[in-house]
């Protein structure tokens, strides 16, 4: 079960509303690579998941990336806060506004509506880990892009936060992925799926003989 | 930044550093150093949790049976206090 902290995992506190800002990190609360992306796929993936680290790790995860996706929206309703219908206009996101208002809804920054067609969920270990891999770099480069475009110490402040995780998240599924392949058949680790067929484990195989 | 903002700060510290440790439990979870080291940091926590959630309100929904209003009415973590 999940419990709700009503707190933030790291603060957002945005003293100047900047609506085209908002737009672009728009993508990161319901892109092909958001926050919300990863917490659904770690959350998917983690049930038929051939080790206890795995299962453990896409959880806590995938945990974690709902506090993220919870900062993002922050950000994104602390930059678009009071807005008037002629600062909406001059910033160009009157086509977000005629859908949405000042609701925060999750798209990419041009606008297309969050898919789970984003993700996979492929039950293969090894395949989801390196899935689970790329979109912690996809994410990372999308905070990269973010950055290049943003000026404001205290937005710039909490996406660095973000796209920190990223990257121990990354060396997190990278120690994951090591685990897993250390308990398989070296010569061969895609000679079995390691989560639908059975006895591919190096112990299992050793009983076997 | 308010006395609340530095309470919450110091708390999100610690959370943050027994959270993260405990991601590299997840794939070390026999590693004794790590493990002293969320308990000493998981202890300085809980009183600085206790402490928040006596002056500003509860934190999460199990904690608020005796202040229900406040777990409605305090801020929630979105809103930016300062600037309203």
């Amino acid at each position: 079960m999940f419990v709700y902290e009503k707190k933030l995992q790291y603060p957002v506190n945005i003293k100047n509303p900047n609506p085209k800002l908002a737009k672009i990190i728009m993508s990161q609360f319901g892109g092909a690579d958001s926050e919300l992306a990863a917490s659904v796929r770690y959350l998917s993936q983690r049930y038929t998941m051939p080790l206890p680290e795995l299962k453990a790790t896409l959880t806590d995860i995938g945990t974690e990336e709902l506090s993220h996706l919870e900062m993002v929206g922050a950000i994104i309703y602390q930059l678009t806060k009071g807005l008037t219908e002629k600062e909406i206009k001059a910033a160009g996101i009157d086509d977000y506004f005629v859908d949405h208002t000042l609701g925060i809804y999750p798209s990419s920054a041009a606008g297309v509506p969050f898919t789970a067609a984003y993700l996979q969920s492929k039950g293969d270990a090894i395949t989801d880990l390196h899935e689970d891999l790329a979109a912690e770099q996809k994410a990372r480069t999308t905070y990269d892009n973010i950055l290049r475009f943003c000026d404001d110490p205290d937005v710039k402040d909490s996406i660095r936060f973000l796209r920190q995780r990223e990257v121990v998240h990354y060396q997190r599924f990278g120690e994951n992925l090591r685990i897993l392949t250390d308990k398989l058949d070296e010569k061969n680790f895609y000679a079995f799926n390691p989560e639908f067929d059975k006895k591919c484990f190096k112990n299992q195989m050793k009983k076997n003989k | 930044m308010t006395e609340r903002d530095i309470l919450m700060k110091q708390l999100s510290s610690y959370q943050f550093l027994v959270h993260d440790l405990k991601l590299y439990l997840d794939t070390h979870p026999n590693d004794r150093a790590t493990i002293e080291k969320v308990n000493e940091y998981t202890a300085k926590l809980a009183p600085l949790r206790d402490k928040y959630e006596k002056l500003y309100g509860p934190l999460t929904t199990f904690d608020a049976e005796k202040n229900r209003w406040s777990w409605v009415n305090a801020p929630w973590p979105w809103e930016n206090e300062e600037v309203e």
